[in-house]
């Protein structure tokens, strides 16, 4: 059993089935995140964590103690909401401080935790302002020091960077995992963002209509998503459908198309309608060097993204995407080309249908 | 050319700033006709005597005269007591229907009903009263017939200082129910959240969060409701007849009246009211602006 264990949990709003029969266990200092779409029970689930919902059945043990029934105020869990909701009519100091002064510690501790806080998030200078004189970012940050001044037992963040702007966004997303890996707090991290969860987490959990679709590190849910849901919700993918012709060799053929895959889907046999996904940047120009997947393809649209050029070319009747890192002495073929591209055998991925 | 084209060029800006301006023009219009004119119109009459020669008597008779001292007294009693009490029960009565959780239906005909009696003043609303509570009154009629109480024998007078303070909360709770709503409506749900987070009982959070939060929209409504009562003229003449001195029945005494007709001294008064009246206004606007800065 983790740190935090969460056990058949379900929450059920009216006739709405929200989160159903969630399963999952935290090991104490790990940083985890639930992705997911909106209204898939990301939220719903960390609320039950903080006290706000009760689960409608299943149960919620921390450190070995059941808190699923215990009132927010009794629990030791710190929030961050994605609106921040520091108190407007108290200043950075205050709001730290807050959550002691309710606990009522002496005063000079209360100041040394919050001097504390304002130097592990940079916000000395800042000390005596109210929450209207800072910038989101900074709000943001003030709201951090606030929850873990009460030296929490998990640390819940709820969407904390969608109001902010792309470029605090990710400095402030490197803050956050600083600061929980330098205090080894236990963290779980609510976002929508594919890749704030992929450069943040020790595991992601990805939701799915109130269940748990995955649960790997951002490593294991890129490279090896288990689920087409997963697949097509993290990073950017080609899927297809094929038709099995070898299931023990992981023979797939497309659109009159042979390619060949490592990963094997159990139960299929030949002459199965399977779905095939291949990311963008698995796919290369064919050297002479002869790979498993050697295919012809015809050029179709070429789109450059910075760092990245976005090849859209055609294999048999089927577009697919193909990502290739930018640098300014790239030699791309013409538009209409026809020319080969390869892929190896790991990057065709054979997906579970359902 | 170019020197052709430099003046014609700054008469389009003139003519563009000039359209710019020209939306304004009713509220201009408005505030010189029915605000600046009439007051310093009333300002500069309060510093002339009968024959239009400068004097400081009129003021003089502001603090010296003692009719006027005690009738500005009442009637910064009574709006005191209206605006206190009418906000103390316009919050409660706002909160039922933000946080409270009175159904939405109800919410709509409450906030109508505002907005309707906190004009409904005057006349109509004097005799709503008379034929409510007076001696002759239904309600006062059924409490003695049915339940054996008389209010009137208990010490309860329509006419007096609680009777007048009672009529004026009609209209005063509405207009705190119309201005509270809304700030209570923008109580944002994460700070209870939040504060509860913390380990806050919902009483810290009401006490550390909310009501500091809302004090400054509270105390500014209140002063408007101040400024609101201590302009009424009609419901008080109406239903007590003049026999409590309010400042605003005194002044039509002293502007229009029989047997105290002296105008410039009533210009004075009228001087001294708006000065009280502002004091109340820049109270409220400015407690609100506080209030605005926290909430947006």
């Amino acid at each position: 059993m983790g740190y935090l264990t969460l056990s058949k949990i379900s929450k059920q709003f009216a006739d709405a089935v929200v989160v159903q029969d969630f399963n999952l266990s935290i090991e104490k200092g790990e940083f985890v995140s639930f992705l997911g779409p909106s209204g898939c029970g990301k939220t719903t689930t960390l609320r039950m964590v903080a006290g706000f919902e009760v689960p409608t059945s299943g149960q919620i043990i921390l450190d070995g103690a059941d808190i699923t029934d215990k009132a927010p105020n009794q629990r030791n869990v710190g929030m961050i909401f994605q609106a921040y909701a520091l108190f407007p009519n108290m200043t950075v100091v205050q709001n730290i401080g807050f959550g002691l002064r309710i606990r009522k510690e002496p005063e000079p501790a209360i100041k040394e935790r919050v001097a504390e806080m304002l130097s592990l998030t940079h916000l000395e200078k800042h000390a005596d302002k109210y929450p209207y004189q800072l910038s989101g970012g900074q709000q943001q940050r003030v709201a951090l020091a606030r929850a873990l001044a009460n030296h929490p037992q998990v640390l819940l963040l709820d969407e904390p960077l969608s109001a902010l702007d792309a470029k605090i966004r990710v400095s402030l997303r490197s803050e956050i995992r600083m600061i929980q890996k330098k205090l080894g707090i236990t963290a779980i991290f609510v976002t929508h963002d594919q890749e704030e969860a992929l450069s943040i987490s020790d595991r992601i959990v990805v939701m799915n209509e109130g269940r748990e679709e995955q649960v790997g590190t951002p490593f294991e849910i890129y490279n090896f998503p288990k689920t087409a849901f997963v697949a097509n919700f993290v990073g950017t993918l080609n899927t297809a459908e094929a038709e099995m012709v070898d299931p023990v060799k992981g023979i797939v053929k497309m659109d009159g198309v042979q390619f060949e895959s490592a990963n094997q889907v159990e139960g299929q046999k030949r002459g199965d309608r399977v779905s095939i996904a291949i990311r963008p940047e698995r796919f290369s120009f064919a050297s002479e060097q002869k790979k498993a997947n050697v295919v012809d393809c015809k050029i179709e649209n070429i789109t450059f993204l910075g760092s990245v050029v976005r090849i859209q070319i055609t294999i048999g009747r089927t577009k697919f995407n193909m990502d290739t890192f930018n640098n300014p002495f790239l030699e791309l073929p013409k538009i209409g080309a026809v020319t080969q591209v390869t892929c190896s055998r790991e990057a065709v991925l054979i997906l579970d249908r359902q | 050319m170019a020197q052709i084209a430099l003046p014609a060029s700054r008469r389009s800006t003139s003519t563009v700033s000039a359209k710019k301006w020209l939306g304004a023009l009713p509220f201009f219009l408005f505030a010189i006709l029915f605000l600046i004119w009439p007051s310093a119109r009333l300002m500069i009459d309060a510093f002339l005597d009968g024959q239009g020669r400068f004097t400081l008597d009129n003021l003089a008779q502001l603090f010296q005269n003692q009719t006027i001292v005690s009738s500005y007294l009442l009637s910064i009693q009574i709006s005191a007591v209206t605006a206190i009490g009418g906000g103390i029960f316009g919050f409660f009565l706002a909160y039922s229907v933000t946080i409270g959780g009175l159904p939405k239906p109800l919410r709509s005909m409450l906030i109508t009903f505002s907005a309707v009696a906190s004009n409904f003043a005057g006349v109509p609303l004097a005799f709503a009263f008379v034929a409510t509570l007076g001696r002759t009154g239904f309600i006062t009629a059924i409490l003695k017939n049915i339940f054996g109480v008389n209010i009137y024998t208990a010490g309860f007078n329509l006419y007096s200082f609680l009777g007048l303070s009672l009529t004026y909360m009609y209209f005063q709770f509405p207009l705190m129910v119309l201005i509270m709503a809304p700030a209570l409506d923008a109580l944002k749900k994460e700070w209870r959240e939040a504060a509860e987070n913390l380990g806050a009982t919902v009483f810290q959070y009401w006490w550390h969060v909310a009501l500091p939060i809302l004090m400054p929209s509270i105390l500014g409504t209140m002063f408007l409701l101040f400024a609101n009562s201590f302009g009424a003229y009609a419901t008080a003449y109406a239903l007590t007849g003049g026999s409590l001195p309010l400042i605003t029945i005194q002044l039509r005494a002293q502007i229009q009246g029989d047997v105290l007709h002296n105008p410039s001294l009533g210009y004075a008064m009228a001087m001294g009211m708006i000065i009280v009246m502002a004091v109340s206004t820049i109270g409220y606007i400015w407690l609100q602006s506080r209030s605005e800065r926290w909430l947006k």
